[in-house]
This record gives C-alpha cells, structure tokens and sequence, in this order.
C-alpha cells in the first residue's frame, strides 16, 4: 500500500509539472497581455521600457522563463497581478479558494452519494414502475442543458417562489458590521466538515468489528447523535456563536448551487450504479450470500452495492477534472465569487500571472482529489491493493 | 429417518420460446446421515433440482407443483423469512461453480462470520473465528486463511473453504452441486476425498450431483440418474451399478471407463438429450434408445418408475430396451 501511495505522488508531480509547462507556454502565446497595453503607451521613454521589460524577465527566451517561473513558483513566488496591482495572486487566491473548496466539497459528496444510493434501488427494483420512472428521469436530468436548467432553477425557487436567494454567497448588508470577514468563516465552516467528516469515517471504522447486527446499528446511531450534538455544544461555544450566524447564511445561499448541481451531477453516478449492479447481481457470490440466507438488504448493501462501487469510482475520478470548467460555470450562473469566476475575468482581463496562478492552484486541487479518489479506490478493492504491496 | 423427502416435484422456467419443465415429478428421499447421488449428462435438470429445494432458482423459474418435505416440514410456499431460516441452517449448498461463490472484496473469514452472524446471533466473534478455525481444521486449511481475500487463494484451497463455509451453521443436509468440475484432477481426488470424510466423520446428510458417474460410484449410498428433468433410475448405489435397468443408465456406464470389473470398450453417449420445453407425453428417452418399440414414441406413456426389486426403481417404458 506505501508503495503504492509513493507511486502515485511520484506521478502526480510530473504531472503537475507538465500541467504547469503546458499552461505556461499556453498563457505565454495568447497574443496581447494587461502588461503589453501598459507597455504601448506613447509616453513611457524607451529607458523605462527597457527597464521594465528587464525587472520582468520579458527579454528572455520562453524555455528559460518556463523554468524561471516554475522555481519561483516552488518558491511561493508568483508576482504581482497586472490588473490589481499590488495585490499578488496568492493574496487573490487565498480569499476565492475557501469559497470554491466549500461548494465544490459539498456538491460532489451530495451529488456521489444520492448518484450511488439511487442507482443501487433502481437495480434492486428491477422492473418496477417506480423503476422505470425514476430512471426515465435520471435519463432526462443527465442530458439536460446544464446552464439553462441552473437558470430556471434560480428563477423558480429564487424568483416564483422566492424561497432562495438569486445568486451571490451572502447577503451584503448583514455583513456590513460583522466582526469578521467572510474567508475566516469560510475556512471555519471547511474545518468543521473535514473534522465532522473523519470522526464519522472513525466511528464507522471502530464500529466494524462489532459482531452483533443490531449492536454495531446502534453504537452507530449513538456516535452519528453523540457528533451532531458535539456539532451544535461546538457552534454554540465562543468565538463560534458569533461566527454562527454569518455561517448561516453562508450556508443557506449555499443550497441552491448544491441542490442544482446535484440534479445535474446525480444522474451519471445513479444510471452507472444502475447497470453495473445489475451486472453484479448475476454473479455467483450473490446467490451464494442468497444461499446463506442473509437479509435482502444486507446482499444488496454488502456484496452487491460494494462490487458496484469499484467501477463507479472509476468514472467519478474522471468526472473530478470537470470542477475547472464546472466551477466557471457555475460560479457565474450563481455569482458566486470563488476561484472560476476569478479565473475567468483574470483569462478575460489578460492577467497572466493571476491565471497561471488559479489555473495552477485548481490544477493542484484537482490532482489531490485524483489522489484521495485514487487511494480510496486501492482501499475499495483489495485486487489492487495487494497488488500493490509486492 | 428421512431428513428430506420430495415428491413429484415439477419446476418450470418461463422463457420466450415457451416454458422450460426442468424438473419434472421427481420424487426421491434421502436418509439422515446418508450420501444421496444424482447424476445425469449436462443440462438434465441437476442444478434446477437443488435450486428448487433451496427455492433459489433463477426468477423466471417457478415451482408448480409438489411438495419439498424437509425435516418434516413442506417448505414448499414458505415465506422469505422462513426459507432465509431454512437455507444455510438447515440445507446448505457447494454450489457448481464454487470459484467464483466468494465476493472477491470480503475476506474469507468475513464471509463466513456473516452466515453465522446470520444464524446464531448471539454469538461473539471469537467463538466464530475458533469454529471457523476448526472447520478450517477439518477440511485442511490453515487458520491464516481466514484474514486473506478470495482472489489471494488457489483455486482448491477457496474450495475447501467453501466446504468450510457450507458446514458453518451446522446444515442437516448439504448439497453438493458438481464441486469438483472447476479443479484439475488432483485437487478433484483431494476434494471428493475430503467431502466424503466430513461426511462420514460430521454423520451429515449429503446430496451429491455430478455428470460422472464414477464420482457418484464413489461418493454414495444412493442414487437417481436424471434424463431430460426425469429420474429414470433409482436405488442403492451398487444395485444400480450392478444391475442397471434403464437403457440410459447403461449408456452412461458404457461411457465410462469402469473402476471394477474386466476392461471394457469405451462408448460414447450417442445423441442428443430432448428438448426441455413443452415436452410431449412419450417417452422421452425413445429418441436415443438403442432399441425402442413402436410403442414408445406412439402411446402415450407416463414416465413412470416401476420396482425391480427392494431399493432399486427404474422407468417402466425402458427397462427392456437396451
Ligand atoms: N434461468 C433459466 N431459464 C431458462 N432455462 C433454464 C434456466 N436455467 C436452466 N435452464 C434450462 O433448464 C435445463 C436444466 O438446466 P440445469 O438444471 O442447469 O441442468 P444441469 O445442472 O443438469 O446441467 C437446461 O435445459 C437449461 O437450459
Ligand atoms: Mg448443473
């Protein structure tokens, strides 16, 4: 399993290394940048072209500026944005990051797991009418025409209904007096999920090995309302309290964007769940689990679901890629002011160094979920990770 | 004592071309303790035969009619629940093509302690694991084997286990469908061995199905030869051996090279078996008989089995033929 673990960061940094030529050899020949229209104005003396020129390492070949800039970039260096000098684009990054992570985290944990249980029902109900239509509607969401159906979303609940708040990540005028700002909350709320998420990974885990069905249920059960009272004792202790209500509302412009996204990103994960159960189901070990007499949810769960997760991984790994163009989409359609939307208007605006840069740090955040996604995969299906130790 | 006991049972599979009468009103009984052989060349109803009495056939099959009496209980038409405490507990199953019986995600061990959790839930978990470990004892098998996954075993080790498995929940009566046909003939030799031995050592009941015919010489008390979803033959093991009655029972024996007795020539089966679906009512053997009478395919005979003496049964239609 080390091994593989190694194997697998080893290849991510060459990979990340070809992603970071590529693109900037990519920005690199986009003719006309923010910088050049500086430099075209008539009234800068030709000195102070020279100058500048030099300060910026623009007189050098492209080969040795790409690796320029890679060691700057190892070295936390990433210059200055052109359009919103002095700021630098980790300093941008630093505020959109949070946001993008947040939503993104959150939509493909909800869209994965609804994807993966409705799919595992629509196998195990072969052939009934709820069946039939559920699947007739995940066809229709999967081949939807995601922008136009994220419109009509925000025109439904945040218009017609008025349920939901059309677009942006939080009410201004709530905010004008608030102690802190948004990111210090955003990085609350991600800390919380990720602690939340692995005490209930642990539970699980330390819950494994207790023999009696009904025990491990319950001891279940305890520790899911032990951490959702622990969550709200959390909330409601100091620096917290006061943070709680900007969280809050955070959260709640939150719930369109994810509710949308999970529409749209469900249908893959269910339809895929669907068939490759079905497959399972044919296999010789679920009749041996029907043989043994064990219960129909238990062979559905343990030993037809579980085979059925391993190929759905798969295809969720790839989908993970789309979160680069998924998050410009839909951060403009939501107005939600994360790492797409800042991407896009530094690639609009020419701003090189700012692209490079969110390009880069998505590209990073991607390669990581590749990982985890990678991984979990190797923990799935123990083919491959015994394989892998030898 | 009869552990099992089944009478005209018929089991038919719904298909597009019509219905497929797999099983078609057998009857037979098997003794507490005793080692029960069918056998029949590949497609004669075998598997649909076991499958029927654990009622896990496939879903477009369907019993209809009969009565599978099991421990003096019928079981036919019981509930889900009732059958889920019948199967594994009271019959439990090698099933044919037993490589593949382990979900290749779950240890050994696991998929074990699931069935026993399953029927004994009040156990814990190392009084599992130390009767995992004395079954593995039993049918050869270290007791490291039960941390490992299906895929890090061989092919004869995960057939031990499955033995191992199918003893778990101390079954009355097992049922071994072909375990063998998957192995090389070594492994075959040490597991037919070892099925017998736990046998005889656990006094279990044991249903025992292959295509050979050797094998079942070997591995039984008595036995029934199975022809287009029929029993045609019946009767102690070296009765029907000695003595058999049934044209097909003696194809059968002429196909195989013979483990007593004087050297013979080797024939092989000559023909094809019938058509399962919508059979008509004539002998269905009257095909392939060496020397049917016009009476065979024309009258309209009832398959039925006649007694040639104490304990040996064969069909009425065939018994002169041959
Ligand atoms: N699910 C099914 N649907 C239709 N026909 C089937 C099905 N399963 C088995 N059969 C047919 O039933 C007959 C008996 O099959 P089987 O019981 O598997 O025989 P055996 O085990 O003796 O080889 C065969 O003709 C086979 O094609
Ligand atoms: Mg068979």
């Amino acid at each position: 399993m080390y091994k593989y673990v190694f194997k697998r960061i080893y290849q991510l940094i060459i990979v990340f290394f070809l992603f970071l030529v590529t693109s900037y050899v990519l920005f690199d020949s986009i003719p006309g940048n923010a910088f050049q229209n500086l430099l075209l104005n008539p009234e800068l003396p030709p000195e102070a072209y020279e100058q500048v020129i030099k300060l910026y390492g623009l007189d050098k070949p492209l080969t040795e500026r790409v690796f320029l800039y890679i060691g700057n970039f190892f070295q936390g260096d990433f210059g200055y944005s052109y359009k919103h000098y002095p700021r630098t684009p980790i300093d941008l990054i630093a505020e959109r990051l949070p946001r993008t992570l947040m939503l993104f985290a959150m939509v493909n944990i909800v869209a994965f797991y609804t994807g993966f249980l409705i799919g595992k029902i629509l196998a195990w109900r072969r052939g009934s009418k709820s069946e039939t239509w559920i699947t007739v509607t995940s066809v229709f969401s999967y081949t939807i025409f995601y922008p136009w159906f994220a419109l009509m979303m925000l025109w439904f609940f945040g218009y017609k209904l008025d349920w939901l708040p059309i677009g942006k990540f939080l009410y201004p005028e709530k905010w004008y007096d608030a102690p802190y700002d948004s990111d210090v909350i955003f990085v609350s709320m991600i800390k919380f999920t990720a602690v939340v998420s692995i005490l209930q990974i642990l539970v699980y885990i330390f819950t494994r090995n207790i023999e009696s069905l009904n025990l491990r249920r319950n001891a279940r059960f305890a520790g899911f309302m032990v951490l959702t009272i622990a969550s709200l004792f959390y909330w409601n202790s100091g620096d917290l309290l006061i943070q709680k209500p900007y969280a809050m509302d955070i959260a709640y412009h939150m719930i369109l964007p994810i509710f949308t996204v999970t529409v749209v990103a469900f249908a893959g994960t269910a339809l895929l769940t669907r068939t490759t159960m079905m497959e399972v189901m044919k296999d010789d070990f679920i009749l041996t689990a029907r043989a043994k007499g064990l219960s129909q949810r238990r062979i559905r769960d343990r030993h037809a679901a579980r085979n059925a997760l391993l190929p759905v991984v798969t295809s969720f790994i790839f989908t993970i890629v789309t979160i680069i163009d998924g998050s410009v989409l839909t951060e403009t359609i939501f107005s939600w002011p994360g790492m797409g939307q800042l991407i896009l208007q530094a690639v609009l605006e020419e701003d090189i160094p700012v692209a490079m840069a969110s390009f880069s740090f998505i590209g990073i955040f991607a390669l990581i979920a590749h990982f985890i996604a990678d991984i979990s995969y190797a923990y799935l299906d123990p083919r491959i990770r015994i394989q892998s130790q030898g | 004592m009869n552990i099992l006991e089944v009478k005209d049972l018929d089991m038919s599979y719904k298909t597009i071309d019509g219905d497929v009468e797999a099983v078609k009103k057998v009857s037979f009984t098997v003794k507490e303790g005793e080692s029960f052989g069918i056998v029949g060349e590949s497609g004669c109803g075998k598997t649909s035969v076991a499958m029927s009495l654990l009622q896990l056939q496939a879903d477009n099959g369907k019993i209809t009619n009969g009565e599978i009496i099991f421990d003096g209980k019928n079981i036919v038409g019981l509930s889900e629940s009732q059958l889920r405490e019948v199967r594994w507990s009271g019959i439990s199953i090698v099933f044919q093509g037993a490589m593949n019986s382990w979900n290749p995600v779950v240890k050994i061990g696991e998929q074990i302690r699931e069935a026993m959790r399953e029927h004994y839930p009040d156990k814990t978990k190392e009084e599992n694991t130390k009767k995992i470990i004395e079954l593995f004892d039993i049918v050869g098998l270290d007791s490291s084997i039960i941390d490992r996954f299906p895929h890090e075993l061989s092919g004869g080790m995960k057939q031990r286990a499955v033995i191992a498995l199918a003893l778990s929940c101390d079954p009355k009566l097992i049922i071994a469908d072909e375990p063998t046909t998957a192995l090389d003939v070594v492994i075959q030799d040490q597991i037919l061995k070892e099925i017998r031995k736990v046998q005889e050592v656990l006094g279990l009941s044991l249903i025992y199905i292959s295509h050979d015919i050797a094998v079942i010489a070997e591995m039984t008390d008595n036995m029934a030869v199975m022809y287009a979803g029929s029993i045609v033959e019946m009767g102690k093991t070296d009765k029907v051996f000695s003595n058999p009655k049934h044209a097909y029972t003696k194809m059968l024996l002429e196909s195989t090279p013979s483990i007593v007795g004087p050297k013979k020539k080797l024939r092989s089966l000559d023909g094809e078996p019938p058509s399962l679906i919508n059979t008509d009512s004539y002998c269905s053997f009257s095909y392939r008989c060496p020397s049917p009478d016009d009476n065979c395919r024309n009258r309209n005979i009832e398959m039925e089995l006649t007694k040639i003496d104490s304990e040996h049964y064969a069909d009425k239609c065939c018994i002169n033929c041959g």
